[in-house]
């Protein structure tokens, strides 16, 4: 045994409980562990009261496999040519990017209203609530609202979807706002400068990392969307000939080729995200 | 000597209850440098602020340059803070941009709405914002993003910024306070300076009592939103000091004989 040892601190010598909890029992830790139970218990109740309609699990799966071979593996061009391709992939980044491009202009001028530090509560109450009500429909539903009013179409989905992006983008930009430092605004305030100078001045260049990645996720989920309106609004491009050639022609040869166009476009966006993202942090 | 700036009867009342200022009455000549000092919490951020009205004051009356301000909104609000510079603990620059970017912001009062949004400053302002900063020592990081400058650096960036405003006041709140103690020194100096050369007339508020009795000319002891000293510093007595911070005061190391000693022998 080593001659001196350093003292130490034995639980005799504290007042500290037997036990110690790292974790105080409040109201949100209630909520939080009675969700998670209630879905473990619904997940559970699930898996046994599936209607699996006699299907056998192994031969199903096996079959699945077998048709994501042939989709995968040997795509090929029938009802279209690649340059065809081309230019429904190019129809659908169009739609995408138009309702980005309107959501983000209505959205910006709407989240100056929506932030808290720009405007009075109230406003800002009304806005978000708003704003909130339109979130919580999904794009596809818009869509077919309007599509009563312009008939199934690119028309509906470019309204559709430019109404939810500019709800979504009033909530991610005002949230932006509303993190810039008090002071930021407060030094502005007192040079005399109006509201609209501190915004372009301050809030702005302040905001602009957020705004932008905010942008560009929204642009990657509309590109997402621009291929589902095309198969279920009519809306054209890529998803049109993916429905055509899916639902149509039974042909799942050529949902492969499509499936390869919409992956690569995929992650040329997300390399570009990640370009921008890292340029303009500097 | 003319005044500046009276305050009368004025008090302050926040919506949670919080009696901040209370019937606090001063006034400041043109050109003096006056240091307010107390407790935290004693209410000298807000006494700063009612006087720019960042925050509006419930009773009394500020009269700034022989008018009556209080009831000032919108327009000529405006013009009258152009007449006011404030610096700030945190510096409060927008840290995106450049030195010269953040110091022309000290223009906006005077621009319209559109170009003062876009940003376009005339060649005017533009050689105002490097002399000043030139005269502050940062003629080098002229266009470096502020995020890239040092504590010290960015409070002359406000300094700059407050300045090109062509202000009558400046009101600094604890401009030292994030500083080491030689940044601090060389702030101070700034501000004294300004005070002697430009004839600005500052209201400083301090958290350092020997620091506000080597430069001040004048000091305002403020405490539970009340005036309890206003005074030369060479009249500020140990009992004063007690009175401005509570019991607190022997925790302040402070020693006021000490200190007079210091100043009779510079003399
Ligand atoms: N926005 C506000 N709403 C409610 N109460 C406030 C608000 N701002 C300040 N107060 C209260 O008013 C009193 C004076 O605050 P003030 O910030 O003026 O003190 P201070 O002397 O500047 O303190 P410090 O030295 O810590 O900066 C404090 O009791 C504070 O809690
Ligand atoms: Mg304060």
């Amino acid at each position: 045994m080593s001659m001196k040892e350093p003292p130490r601190i034995s639980p005799a010598m504290t007042s500290a409980p037997a036990m110690i909890k790292t974790k105080k029992l409040t109201k949100s830790n209630i909520v939080i562990r009675t969700t998670m139970t209630v879905l473990a218990l619904l997940t559970i109740y699930g898996f046994f009261t599936f209607n699996n309609q006699n299907l056998k699990f192994w031969p199903s799966l096996m079959a699945t496999f077998a048709n994501f071979k042939t989709v995968f593996i040997q795509p090929h061009f029938n009802h279209f040519t690649f340059s065809q391709a081309v230019e429904g992939v190019t129809v659908t980044l169009a739609l995408g990017l138009l309702t980005t491009i309107v959501g983000a202009v209505v959205a910006f001028f709407l989240s100056l209203l929506a932030a808290e530090n720009l405007t009075n509560k109230t406003t800002s109450n009304i806005v978000k609530t708003i704003v909130a009500i339109i979130r919580a429909v999904p794009t596809v539903l818009w869509v077919l609202i309007f599509a009563i009013a312009a008939g199934l179409g690119s028309v509906a989905a470019v309204i559709g979807m430019s109404f939810h992006s500019i709800s979504y983008l009033t909530k991610a930009y005002s949230e932006s706002f509303e993190e810039i430092d008090e002071g930021a605004i407060e030094a502005l305030k007192a040079t005399g400068a109006g509201w609209w100078q501190i915004v372009f001045q301050s809030i702005v260049p302040n905001a602009l990392t957020s705004l932008i990645s905010w942008t560009f996720m929204r642009f990657e989920v509309n590109f997402g969307v621009a291929v589902a309106m095309g198969a279920a609004a009519g809306a054209g491009g890529i998803g049109y000939e993916m429905f055509m050639a899916g639902a149509f022609y039974f042909d799942i040869r050529e949902m492969g080729t499509i499936t390869y166009f919409i992956l690569a476009i995929a992650i040329v966006l997300e390399i570009l995200s990640t370009q921008i993202k890292a340029r303009i942090r500097i | 000597m003319t005044t500046l700036l009276e305050m009368k009867h004025v008090s302050k009342k926040y919506g949670n209850g919080t009696v901040a200022l209370s019937d606090v009455n001063f006034s400041v000549n043109e050109g003096e440098f006056v240091s307010v000092i107390g407790p935290s919490g004693a209410g000298k951020s807000t006494l700063l602020r009612c006087i720019n009205k960042m925050i509006q004051a419930t009773d009394g009356e500020v009269i700034f340059d022989s008018v009556n301000i209080s009831g000032f909104k919108g327009r000529s609000l405006r013009k009258l803070r152009t007449k006011i510079g404030m610096i700030f603990q945190n510096y409060n620059l927008v840290e995106r941009l450049s030195v010269i970017e953040n110091v022309l912001h000290g223009r906006l009062g005077y621009k319209s709405m559109l170009s003062g949004s876009l940003g376009l400053f005339t060649n005017d302002e533009k050689q105002q914002a490097y002399h000043l900063l030139e005269m502050l020592g940062l003629k080098e990081q002229i266009y470096q993003r502020c995020d890239q400058l040092s504590g010290g650096q960015k409070q002359r960036v406000g300094i700059a910024r407050a300045l090109i405003q062509n202000p009558k006041l400046m009101l600094c709140d604890e401009p030292i306070a994030s500083l080491d103690p030689s940044s601090a020194k060389t702030i101070m100096d700034h501000l004294k300076n300004i005070s002697d050369s430009l004839k600005i007339t500052v209201l400083i508020n301090l958290h350092q009592v020997d620091i506000a009795m080597n430069y001040a000319d004048r000091i305002i002891g403020v405490s539970k939103g009340q005036i309890v000293f206003n005074g030369a510093p060479s009249q500020l007595t140990s009992g004063d000091i007690k009175t401005i911070y509570g019991s607190d005061a022997s925790n302040l190391m402070i020693n006021i004989e000490n200190h007079d000693r210091v100043k009779v022998a510079e003399k």
